[in-house]
Parts: C-alpha cells; structure tokens; sequence
C-alpha cells in the first residue's frame, strides 16, 4: 500500500513515468463514481469525508446522469409496444403497461420528433399551397421560425400540461398519480401526430381538417380514457374531459400554426 | 511482493540514493555536460542508473515493477568514475523513453500547435468518416479525440446554411447550431442514459466529424441551383454520415436497444440534410 503510494508520489514527480499517472488518474474518479451511485459503499459516519458526504450526495445527484438511467430503462421492443399501445386509444391500460417501469425516453423522442416532422411538414405544406397559388416557387422562403414556435409549443405542452395535471390530482387526492408516469403517457399521446404531420402535407384543405381532427380525437380519448382509470371512483369528469380538450386544442393549433 | 519489498528494505538506502543522486549531479555536474543536452533538466542524470541498481528509483515506465535491489547502490553510484564511462551509451535511450515522449507544448511556436492540432484533426477525420480498417474497432477510432474538430464542422456548417439562406439568416445559423451543438450532447446523454458505455468527449467529438459529408453536401448545394442535383446528393451525404456514426454508437449500447440509440442520430442528420434541402 504505501509502496505504492510511494511509486506514484515519486513517479509523479518525473516527465518520464506517464502510464503510472494515467493509472492512478483512471482509479480516482472511478471510485468516486460508485461511492456517489451507490452511498452504501462507504458506511457515513465512519471518516472525516464520511460525515458530510451523504446530504452532499442527494443534492449533487440531482447532476449526476446515473440518477436518471431508470427512467430510460427500456429496449426497443418494449419502446415499440408502447407506441403501438398508444395508438389503441380505447384500451385505456396504458398504464398498467408503464407500471412497474415508466420511461422517459418516448416521451423525450417522440416530442423532439415531432418538432422536427412539424417544422418540416410546415414548410413542405406552405410551398406546396403557394406552389398551387401562383405556380411559381418564387414567393416561398424556408421559415425557421417554425422551429421556434414548435419547439416552445411541443416541449411546453409535454411538460407542463401533465405537472399542472399530477398537481391536481394530489390536490384532489389521487395518490396513484405519479408525475413520471403521467409525464410517460402525455408524451407517448403525441405520438400519432407523426404520420399526422405527414399526411397534412397534402394540399388539400378538406383531408387536413379530417385528419387533424381524427388524430386530435384519438389522442385525446387515449389520454382520457387511461385517467379515467385513475378517477374511477371520484367525480373528477370534469379533470377527464378538460384533459381531452387540451389534446384536441393541441390539434387544433398545429394545423392552424403550421398548416394553416 | 515487491511491495512488501520496497517497503521495508529499501525504503531508507533508496532515499539514500537520491541524495547520492544529487551529490552526484553537483559533483559529476562537469563530467556529465559532455554528452547531454547542457539544458536537459537536473533529472536527466538518470543515466547513473545506467548500472541496474538504481532503476528501481528513477525509473522509465517500463521498469518500475522491478524489484530493487538497493544494497550496493550508495557504494556503487557514490564513485563517479563509473559515470562517465557508461553514460554516451545509454544517455539517448533513457532520455528518448523517458524524456523525449513528452514534448515540451509550452514554449513551442504556436504556428507548432497549429500544425499539431491540424493534423490531428484530419486524422482523426480520416478514421472516422473514411473506410479503413480501423473501423473494425470503433471505440479505438478516436481515443485521441479533440474538440476543434467538431467545432470548426458544426460552426462552417452554420455558416454555410446562414450564407444560402434568402431570409432570417443569423436565425438559421442559431437554430442550425443549436441543433447540432445540443444535440450533440443530448444525443451522447441519450446512449449514457440507455445505460451504454461511451466517453461523453469522444462521443461529441465523433458525432463532430461525422458531420464532414454533410459538411461537403452543404458547400456543394450553396453553389447549385439544380433542385434535383440536392435531392440526390444530400441523401449520399446522409446516409455516408449515417454510416460513419453507426458503427461507434451501436457498439456502445447492449445490443436489444440499438435501435433506440441510433434513432435519434439518425433523426439529427435527417433533420440537418433537410435543413440543407429546403434552405435555398
């Protein structure tokens, strides 16, 4: 022990024994590591370090991205079968599906997608209508404005509409609520907007509105139905039905903003 | 082993060695400027130990797990008529292995460090965008990563979308950037959330020079006009970013969620070689 100590106290001070440093480098933040992943490695109390580490633990791992990996704990089969679920809006077992592990990787994916597919979609739609309009391209400009606007709408929408929701049901006293898994499903809702965005590049003002609003429509009841589940038992409609009204305004906007 | 070794013995004669060691150099100072480098640092007297005894206490890397052995160092190293004898031998190859490894960055010229970084960058290009056989072992591909790299394709390819737009110019710069900087690291957290194995700087840096072919589709389309020549040329430069970015990614997540890590890179450059596309 002290050998060694020594070896890499005396190595250290020399240009030519870089490998020992490099070594003694790769050791360090590696036991670092596990002692912030897991506490229980080193017993608190036991070391002048030991003392004060642990309160600095819970707030630093707040930083840490280990903190995180459950939440995206999923394969792709199972990613897969929740975007398939997702679009089977009468089951209403979405969260039975999610409960033992709610991820947040769809939801993260699914909303950046959609961002993108929207900004794209949009452009691609308002030259096409221009296009049929004047017959020349030369009036239409790439908006990247689009991006802005769908970035601000899609990750606003996805994080705070189910906050403002998990607040409410511990309001009223639904403990099964929890926020990662109403996060979960919000996010895997918007899911069926994708190929929506694609389909509503077609010129047509008629097949636009048919299909925002049969997607807006699936949508919503998937989101309704699945908290119907959560308010079985309480009168709580209300929160049920204004939770498919916000979906359905969230069509509603997309094809005016972005189609219209 | 030689721990315990190292330990106990020697512990006091090989201290004893480094103060013969600086005896020596005051002393043996004359005898010894011959052959060296007059500017060479104090240490690189080392050479005394060009008799085996002393390796154990100044030792180049490759020798350090030798056990010592310290006895008949002070008697040996303190007559320094054997220095001179031995030391044009041996002087060049410790100092090359132990010295010359680590060229002195500091007060090189700077037109040096540019050079440096410059080939460096265009190595590490040529392993990561070009078919070599390097590719066989995609985590070694960039173990020398750097971030100029990057940041001069991420940067030029902001510039080239900014330059070719009609409208909004600085704002397709800021939104070109912000996806490719950001979503560099989003892109690198994703594989470390879905609990893969990945240096977060070597990420970033590889996902940098995989830009390269966009790069390239991008300068080409800012001087055509031909709609047709950028909807075939775009996808090449696509799918040979794609493909440079596959094989790195996909190796460092278990293998039932490759698709979840590669899905979002794929997304980025469909999205930037759509950027290229649109903006005319």
């Amino acid at each position: 022990m002290e050998g060694g100590g020594y070896g890499a106290l005396s190595s250290n001070q020399f240009l030519g024994s870089v490998p020992a440093v490099v070594i003694n480098d790769e050791k360090t933040p590696l036991t670092g590591e596990s002692s912030r992943a897991d506490p229980r490695t080193f017993p608190p109390g036991t070391s002048y370090d030991g003392a004060d580490r642990p309160a600095g633990n819970s707030w630093a791992a707040v930083f840490s991205v280990s903190s995180y990996t459950p939440y995206f704990n999923v394969d792709t089969d199972i990613v897969a079968d929740r975007i398939i679920s997702s679009i089977n809006s009468f089951r209403g077992d979405f969260f039975g599906k999610i409960d033992a592990n709610p991820d947040l990787y769809g939801p993260v994916w699914i909303s950046t997608t959609l961002i993108f597919m929207l900004a794209f979609a949009g452009n691609i739609a308002s030259y096409l209508i221009q296009n049929k309009k004047t017959s020349t391209d030369l009036a239409w400009k790439f908006d990247v404005s689009y991006f802005n606007l769908a970035a601000f709408v899609i990750y606003g929408y996805t994080v705070v509409i189910p906050t403002g929701f998990y607040f409410l049901f511990q309001y009223f006293g639904v403990a099964a609520a929890s926020l990662v898994r109403l996060w979960c499903m919000w996010g895997y809702s918007l899911f069926i907007f994708i190929p929506c965005s694609l389909l509503m590049v077609i010129p047509v003002t008629m097949i636009r509105w048919l299909v925002i609003i049969v997607a807006g429509a699936s949508s919503g009841t998937f989101i309704a139905m699945n908290l119907k589940t959560y308010t079985e038992e309480r009168d709580l409609i209300v929160m049920v039905a204004s939770a498919f009204l916000l979906q359905f305004a969230l069509a509603l906007f997309i094809e005016i903003y972005f189609f219209g | 082993m030689a721990m315990s070794h190292n330990d106990s013995v020697p512990l006091h004669p090989s201290s004893q060695s480094d103060i013969d060691e600086i005896e020596n150099l005051i002393n043996a100072a004359p005898a010894t400027v011959l052959p060296a480098r007059p500017q060479s640092p104090p240490r690189a007297s080392i050479p005394v130990s060009s008799s085996p005894f002393i390796q154990s206490n100044i030792p180049p890397p490759s020798f350090h797990n030798k056990p010592p052995i310290p006895p008949p160092i002070s008697s040996v190293s303190v007559s320094p008529a054997v220095l001179p004898v031995t030391d044009p031998n041996v002087r060049p190859t410790v100092s090359a292995e132990g010295f010359g490894s680590a060229p002195n960055t500091l007060t090189e010229p700077v037109w040096d460090t540019v050079k440096r970084d410059l080939s460096r960058i265009i190595s590490n290009l040529k392993l990561v965008v070009f078919p070599n056989p390097f590719r066989e072992d995609p985590g070694k591909a960039l173990r020398d990563w750097d971030l100029w790299g990057p940041f001069f394709f991420i940067v030029f390819l902001g510039l080239v979308l900014s330059w070719s737009a009609s409208v909004r110019k600085s704002e397709v710069f800021a939104v070109a950037f912000a996806v490719l900087a950001a979503g560099a690291i989003i892109l690198t957290l994703n594989v470390l959330l879905l609990g893969g194995h990945i240096i977060f700087f070597q990420s970033l840096s590889l996902l940098g020079y995989c830009l390269f072919p966009l790069d390239i589709g991008a300068l080409v389309c800012m001087f055509t006009s031909s709609v047709l020549l950028k909807v075939i040329l775009v996808p090449i430069t696509l799918a040979w970013s794609s493909w440079a970015a596959y094989p790195f990614m996909s190796a460092a997540v278990s293998p039932r969620r490759k698709a979840l890590a590669l899905y979002p890179v794929f997304l980025m450059y469909v999205s930037v070689g759509f950027l290229i596309i649109a903006i005319d």
